[in-house]
């Protein structure tokens, strides 16, 4: 039972940060209708800067958010200025394509800069962990999911409460009449887009400590935050709130009752058979 | 249709059956005057590169059902063909036969459970399926060896009725090998373009719910042009394990493979039978010239960076390593600027090229239908 619970924690604790990466990908997807695949790669990007900010300068990963939130939000409404505002109306499979060209082009440029050596980042509490009734939680994880739980409580705000925020879900809803409403779609598609680019570079500084760090962690990263967007439903941000920690749980699950080589397949099985039987997602918005 | 413009048809027959001849001569040729291993290796290349592009086209091009997920059957070809070959000591032309029944079961799989999707969640589910199978070859180690991967000892010699045809010693085996298959899914998918199948195919790609209110069984259809596709596939998968002797999951059933298939179409031009060979002619020595550093050479023998500077040794070393890099920037610029690949690309030139100082009404409008509203 104990084994149970434990991985039913570190389910919960790793799938906050999945949520993260989902949120970001949802958040895009709903404003411009574009699936991002270059979303991981965005990620990896976050590893590197906490890594270097870390290596180079000494910032501790958790406090190196503050400069990689605002870097990355100026990376992602970069992107979107300069190559996905040109793609809106294109053929999706040509949207496709160019977001993973370039989530290429990042991977690469990184392998350019940093080789593709795996880096670990190892601060002094890299591997100690906290017991709470018999459950040893890792540390690592622990201010992970407590960090990733006020950045979701802050975006929640943000898109309840604020201007912007109400006028971004208005553009997610219908776009044309958002932009009748007076709303300026254009510049709501570039904070998504940062928004979205924020998100993924602080998931990324904030699982640094606990992963291998190289260039091409990102397709996979990109994987799941798909298989976490579907199941939630495309374009809801509850849903990948909710399908974050799911994937989380049964990755944990999978890897303790089969075997951490299988946990992934379990997660893509789990993907299938949401999109068969149920390709709206759990939160159920319509499909287009 | 003016006069001249028939006069030019007439020409256009005659000159293309001829100018295939020729090229077709050309390539059987070609390993009797060049017995330089690097440009057969490149030609073998080529090859495969083509055969992969033309069989994704089928099912991408001809039908529009994206599939990221090539390398399923590519990777089924592959491990198959090794498998046997290393665990039971069966010799690949009949290994080759497995693969395609092997890729076969798999598309017949992911067709049932791809087709009923649409779009970009058909896309994710066809790169889903291709990561269950890589994952599945990573973990199932007593077949696959897992992430150690598969290496080739020696290949039977190939022998019809007690002669031997070939030893697989050099790489001319190899190239005819390439070359024929090349030819076969060049045919096929001209049969396939040229058939009542090729014309639903269009039907489904220009409008799904058009075409099943005509009465096309899309399922039907779309199975048929994925099934042709990935039995195509995996003769590809099987001939580059044969040929390079060693495979592991990333590199026969990795997420860059189905990448690449859907790029070397993408580049060259989707939905036509020139376009795939274009793409390779293009991806292909590109990024043989990074990886073989002909790049970073380059760069040192105009005099900007000194090959002992520190700038000049990290580009030695590094710049091999990069050569997806090209895929990337080569994929952006095509969506960006040539939305019908490089082909559609020059046509488009030559249209207006054509018509001279008339910039006539037909090209314009061609041009604004074929971009498909991306402006």
């Amino acid at each position: 039972m104990i084994v149970f619970f434990q991985s039913l924690l570190s389910g919960v604790l790793i799938g906050g940060v999945y949520a993260l990466i989902g949120i970001g990908l949802t958040i895009i997807f709903g404003v411009m209708r574009i699936i991002n695949f270059a979303h991981g790669d965005i990620m990896m990007i976050g590893m590197y800067l906490a890594y270097n900010l870390f290596t180079l300068a000494g910032v501790d990963p958790f406090l190196s958010i503050v400069i990689i939130v605002p870097v990355m939000f100026l990376f992602g409404a970069l992107l979107q200025k300069l190559f996905i505002n040109r793609i809106l109306n294109a053929l999706p499979q040509n949207q496709i394509l160019l977001t993973i060209g370039l989530g290429l082009i990042m991977s690469n440029t990184m392998m350019l800069i940093f080789t593709s050596d795996y880096k670990i980042l190892s601060t002094t509490y890299s591997s100690s962990s906290v017991n709470l009734f018999g459950i040893s939680i890792s540390e690592p994880l622990a201010i992970s999911f407590a960090i990733t739980a006020a950045i979701t409580a802050a975006l929640y705000w943000f898109f309840l409460k604020t201007d912007t925020g109400q006028a971004i879900r208005a553009t997610a809803q219908d776009r044309e009449a958002a932009q009748l409403m007076g709303i300026n779609v254009k510049r709501m598609s570039i904070i998504a887009c940062g928004v979205g680019a924020a998100l993924a570079g602080t998931a990324g500084a904030l699982i640094s400590p606990t992963y291998y760090i190289f260039p091409q962690i990102g397709s996979a990263f990109t994987l799941k935050a798909f298989v976490i967007t579907v199941l939630g439903g495309m374009g809801s941000v509850l849903g990948a709130t909710l399908g974050g920690v799911v994937i989380g749980i049964a990755e944990s699950m999978g890897a303790v009752y089969i075997s951490s080589g299988w946990k992934d397949v379990v997660v893509f099985i789990l993907f299938l058979l949401i999109l068969l039987f149920k390709p709206s997602g759990l939160m159920g918005k319509s499909r287009t | 249709m003016t006069t001249d413009a028939i006069a030019k048809n007439d020409y256009m027959k005659f000159v293309t059956p001829a100018l295939t001849c020729v090229i077709l001569a050309g390539l059987f040729l070609f390993p009797r005057f060049v017995d330089n291993p690097y440009a057969l290796h490149l030609m073998i290349l080529l090859f495969m590169s083509t055969i992969m592009g033309q069989s994704w086209n089928i099912v991408g091009g001809y039908a529009g059902q994206y599939s990221v997920g090539h390398a399923a059957y590519f990777g089924a070809g592959a491990y198959t063909t090794m498998v046997l070959m290393q665990q039971w000591h069966i010799p690949p032309w009949y290994g080759v036969l497995g693969g395609m029944a092997v890729a076969l079961v798999v598309a017949l799989v992911i067709g049932s459970i791809c087709f009923r999707l649409r779009g970009p969640y058909f896309v994710l589910a066809s790169i889903a399926v291709a990561e269950i199978l890589r994952l599945s070859a990573m973990n199932l180690k007593d077949f696959t060896n897992g992430a150690e991967g598969i290496l080739a000892t020696d290949i039977p010699p190939l022998t019809v009725g007690g002669q031997v045809v070939t030893d697989f010693l050099s790489k001319v085996p190899f190239y005819y090998m390439g070359l024929l298959l090349v030819i076969l899914t060049v045919v096929v998918t001209y049969g396939v373009q040229h058939s009542k199948l090729g014309y639903c195919l269009q039907a489904i790609r220009e409008d799904q719910d058009a075409a099943h209110s005509l009465g096309i069984n899309l399922t039907l259809y779309k199975n048929v042009a994925l099934t042709i596709s990935a039995l195509l596939t995996s003769l590809a998968g099987s001939l580059y394990a044969v040929y390079i002797g060693f495979i592991d999951p990333p590199t026969v059933l990795g997420l860059d493979i189905s990448v690449q298939i859907v790029l070397i179409c993408i580049i060259g031009g989707i939905g036509t039978l020139y376009g795939p060979v274009v793409g390779s002619l293009v991806l292909v020595p590109l990024s043989e010239a990074l990886r073989s550093n002909l790049i970073s050479e380059a760069i040192f023998s105009t005099g900007i960076v000194t090959e002992s500077s520190a700038v000049g040794t990290f580009l030695k070393e590094n710049l091999a390593h990069a050569h997806a890099l090209i895929y990337g920037v080569l994929v952006v610029i095509v969506i960006l600027f040539m939305p019908d690949g490089v082909l559609g690309f020059l046509r488009k030139l030559m249209a207006k090229r054509g018509n001279g100082g008339r910039v006539g009404a037909p090209s314009v409008c061609q041009a604004k239908e074929t971009s498909g509203g991306a402006a």
